[in-house]
């Protein structure tokens, strides 16, 4: 079975148009992030964390009266997962583990009649919470450092430019999408989590690795048809990887949906970012990466020519 | 054929070597299925019979993460100031306010203390020698051996967290470092959180104390009341005795008084508080001279008043007051807690106890916890309580006090005991924490994440149908597009999930959900060097290549794009696990397995396939 026939679509041809839809997409998941922000989980905000079950559902309402009796009427109050499962959060900061025993004891008197379980309880100090952001923002740094590096050794440095340009392309369009989604979709609560950052740094591996692949097209490529010019050349690879790019990331993405909807609630933030991530990482490296590659080399070759003119 | 020898022989060790790794895990779960299918009387026997079979299987088998199966997991900060606090000599005022403007700058960064505190010595021009060492040593000698303290405080804390941990039961649990003064503790299956808190916080410094008598105290507490009244002049050297005798009304008549009369109670009694606000909430009882009372409710605000370092100064060198570690319910049903007047030196530490044992006293059935001393011990045992006979000694862990009985006789043969314990339960508790020791700096929660059994249960098994869905996908995807390319390709990527499980169980490493996540992405991720390989082979068949040289050709062509493109993806799984926590290390890990295993049966497994199909005359559909 084939899906995609010999293909020979200009692809570079329109980047232009690619370029400003791209920037038009990061401009509203910016405009997005500033005016309506994002979620930020227990990991990096610190302070207590409680999910109850339930055995009768009870209104936010309710249990926010029953949290007002020991002073957390303020606490941050969700369904997490199923209706009868509440999440109660605060930033609250106490010794040890007070704030926990305080949101058992709001609940155990305020709904005498219904027993609860306790599915997770967490309490991050706030110093904690400062490292793991910190670290967040180191480890997607270095990732980009690393492939920078690996691809500048492997290719050229400016492949390595592009195709780190592309990752923070792909970052920027899945932040932004989860700051337009969250919320919005029933039943999808996105908070930046541990393993949500544990997803973009996911995303940038995986999304780089399409990108290597069309420059290792191009590389091979550019060996061959050495008199083609440099566009034509990459227009060639991008057509000759696209059955595999689009085979294989389809599959990854079909996998990540099932991950999605069957993997239960505690893994569908990480699922919801790759999924976006993917879906965009497989137009940037198509669109982005060598488009940027060549543009930069265009430029170049223009100064060359002025100056030999000059 | 001859070449593809050494490779089917690889292929062969691999695949018996992950079986190898994997029947533990499998023994495991047969042992259990086996376990819970039996009834209790049997499951003893079963259990008896196999021991050595059992327990070694669930040594070996994959684990769960605390994600997975249910527990807590809690990260304990050693508090080194306190620590450094309690080792200088000639604490002062200054001394004090250097202590907490290093407390306040080491909780914004993860530096050790040590620096800061040479940093802040050093600024004004103070030498540490005055407070740390002898006197004639250099700043950086003392120094390097306030580090050596400190590591050593911290190893002996991850000491005796282990040790009580140990007594406690838990089963598998991990202790580890973390950084410089942080210990990491597992706890898988724990149900009550609230006692593994208790156990794992309490310093467990056992003192023993000797009360001041009577007429100090209330000199103390009259002070305290008249200074906070107003009626002495801010006075910074010293409280004076002499000028509180002075006084005429005696505090607890007017509490009487206050009590007796109902008509115009309340005028009274914001008259009194105002008057004496110490005594409106500290009562005196006749029995217990020595102690004030604190209703429950008014502890935290006495606390305070008590902490205020104006306060603090009125109290004389020798003197403190510690808390009793539990209120008491007065006949009119109201609870107080005892404020015990104590001396600051302790006259024997819990560092001579040797063994502890829980246990019912026989007077009222009440729980105990019998102590026995060491030699040193008991003869000063002996020599303290020979001198104070008659006067009480408090037995405070922690800085609560548990009990103060009065010293009837010398005591010989180092035998003591807490009472005032409420469950069997606490007793147990006490009994661990006396006999695993004292941490030598207290430890402060930083973080605790605790997760139930059902919410566990519920991961796994959306986990597994999950992956299995994903799994059944991408199999059947790659046969209808590839043909028999394709079903190669599958073939590889079910020993995939077997090197993968292996190496796991290999590397006795954890199984998190994230972990799991990992897994469904490799799933969907290791095709991608077979379609790499595949869509290879189609051009070059469509460039009219035989199909074993397509194959070929295929092969060396796509060999660099799959090692360049899974190379990027492995780096972030390094970094990933570099500064991840614990889910997350597992998703990292079961991502660069997972790599690494698809590169050896996308590339090996699925050309050893093909050579063999061909040799055998037989043409693979490349679809």
């Amino acid at each position: 079975m084939r899906l995609f026939k010999k293909t020979s679509i200009n692809f570079l041809g329109k980047r232009f148009q690619w370029y400003t839809i791209s920037v038009l997409v990061i401009l509203v998941g910016m405009l997005s992030l500033t005016v309506k922000g994002f979620d930020l989980g227990i990991d990096f905000l610190g302070g207590t964390e409680v999910v109850v079950s339930f055995q009768q559902t009870h209104s936010i309402g309710q249990i926010r009266d029953a949290l007002g009796t020991v002073g957390l009427a303020q606490s941050e109050i969700k369904s997490f997962g199923a209706e009868r499962n509440i999440l109660i959060r605060t930033v609250a900061q106490e010794a040890g583990t007070a704030t926990g025993d305080r949101i058992r004891q709001a609940i155990t008197t305020g709904f005498p009649d219904d027993r609860f379980e306790v599915l997770k309880e967490n309490k991050i100090g706030p110093k904690i919470g400062k490292e793991l952001r910190r670290d967040a923002v180191y480890a997607i740094l270095a990732s980009l450092v690393a492939i920078l590096i690996y691809i500048a050794i492997r290719f050229q440095f400016i492949y390595g430019v592009g195709g780190v340009l592309a990752l923070f392309h792909d970052a920027l369009v899945t932040l932004g999408i989860i700051s337009l989604a969250d919320g919005v979709i029933p039943g999808l609560n996105i908070e930046i989590t541990q393993e949500v950052i544990a997803a973009f740094l996911t995303l940038i591996g995986v999304s780089i690795n399409d990108t290597v692949v069309v420059f290792d097209r191009i590389r091979e490529n550019l060996k061959i048809y050495r008199s083609l010019p440099l566009f034509d050349v990459m227009n060639m690879s991008i057509n000759q990887t696209l059955s595999r790019t689009l085979i294989t990331n389809g599959t990854i993405i079909a996998v990540l949906l099932i991950l999605l909807f069957a993997g239960g609630e505690s893994t569908r933030g990480f699922a919801f970012t790759l999924t976006i991530g993917m879906i965009t990482g497989t137009y940037s490296s198509i669109y982005m990466a060598s488009a940027f590659v060549l543009d930069w080399n265009i430029r170049k070759q223009r100064k060359k020519e002025q100056r030999a003119a000059a | 054929m001859r070449n593809q020898l050494s490779k089917i022989i690889l292929i062969v060790a691999a695949v018996a070597l992950a079986l190898v790794f994997l029947y533990p895990s499998f023994e495991d779960y047969q042992h259990r299925t086996k376990l819970s299918s039996l009834s209790d009387q049997d499951s003893v026997a079963y259990f008896e019979q196999n021991e050595e079979d059992i327990l070694d299987a669930r040594l070996k088998r994959i684990k769960l993460g605390l994600d997975l199966q249910g527990g807590m997991r809690v990260v304990l900060e050693v508090d080194i100031l306190q620590m450094l606090e309690d080792i200088a000599k000639n604490k002062d005022e200054n001394f004090r306010t250097i202590i907490s403007e290093v407390r306040a700058e080491a909780g914004e960064n993860d530096e050790s203390v040590i620096p800061i505190l040479g940093r802040k010595f050093e600024e004004r021009g103070i030498r540490l020698s005055r407070y740390f060492g002898s006197i004639r040593e250099s700043d950086a000698a003392i120094m390097s051996q306030l580090d050596d303290e400190t590591e050593k405080a911290v190893d002996r804390g991850i000491e005796v967290v282990r040790n009580r941990v140990d007594q406690y039961r838990v089963s598998e649990p991990t202790i580890q470092k973390q950084g410089g003064r942080r210990i990491i503790v597992e706890l898988p299956g724990v149900k009550d959180e609230r006692e593994v808190r208790r156990l794992l916080q309490g310093t467990a410094k056992l003192e023993f104390r000797l009360l001041r008598d009577a007429d100090i105290s209330y000199k103390v507490m009259k002070s305290i009341d008249d200074f906070l009244s107003g009626k002495v002049e801010e006075d910074t050297t010293a409280a004076k005795p002499a000028k509180t005798e002075q006084k005429p009304k005696d505090a607890l008549e007017e509490l009487l008084a206050g009590t007796q009369t109902s008509e115009s109670d309340t005028s009274r009694e914001a008259q009194f508080t105002r008057e004496h606000p110490f005594f409106s909430y500290v009562l005196r009882v006749q029995e217990r001279p020595q102690e004030g009372f604190v209703e429950e409710k008014n502890r935290d605000r006495v606390q305070r008043l008590l902490s205020r370092p104006d306060v603090q100064r009125l109290l004389p060198p020798d003197f403190e007051f510690l808390w009793s570690a539990k209120p008491e319910t007065f006949p009119d049903g109201r609870r107080f807690f005892a404020l015990y007047p104590v001396k600051r030196q302790a006259e024997l530490t819990g560092g001579v106890i040797v063994d502890a044992r829980q246990n019912v006293s026989p007077e009222d059935n009440r729980p105990i916890v019998n102590m026995e001393m060491n030699s040193d011990g008991s003869r000063e045992w002996a020599r303290i309580t020979g001198a104070n006979v008659g006067k009480r000694i408090a037995i405070a862990l922690d800085n609560s006090v548990f009990s103060a009985p009065t010293v009837i006789n010398k005591i010989i043969g180092g035998r003591s005991q807490i009472t005032g314990l409420d469950t069997p339960n606490e007793a147990r508790l006490l009994e661990i924490v006396l006999r695993a020791g004292a941490l030598p700096a207290p430890v402060a929660i930083v973080e605790q994440r605790t997760v139930g059994p059902s919410l566990g249960e519920d991961s796994v098994r959306s986990g597994l149908s999950a992956s299995l869905i994903a799994l059944i996908f991408t199999v059947a995807f790659m046969l209808v597009y590839y043909s028999t390319a394709g079903a190669a390709a599958d073939f590889a990527l079910l020993f995939n999930i077997l090197f993968i499980l292996g190496t796991l169980a290999g590397f006795q490493a954890t199984l998190t959900l994230p972990g799991i996540a990992g897994i469904i992405l490799t799933i969907g991720m290791a095709v991608d060097a077979n379609v790499l390989i595949n869509e290879r082979v189609r051009e070059e068949l469509s460039g009219g290549k035989t199909l074993r040289a397509a194959i070929d050709a295929g092969y060396s062509k796509a060999f660099s794009a799959i090692i360049d493109s899974n190379i990027t993806t492995f780096l972030t799984g390094i970094i990933l696990y570099q500064f991840g926590t614990g889910p997350v290390q597992g998703f990292a890990l079961t991502l660069m397995i997972g790599i690494a295993a698809s590169l050896f049966s996308a590339i090996v497994i699925t050309r050893v396939i093909f050579n063999i199909a061909i040799d055998k005359g037989l043409t693979p559909n490349f679809g």
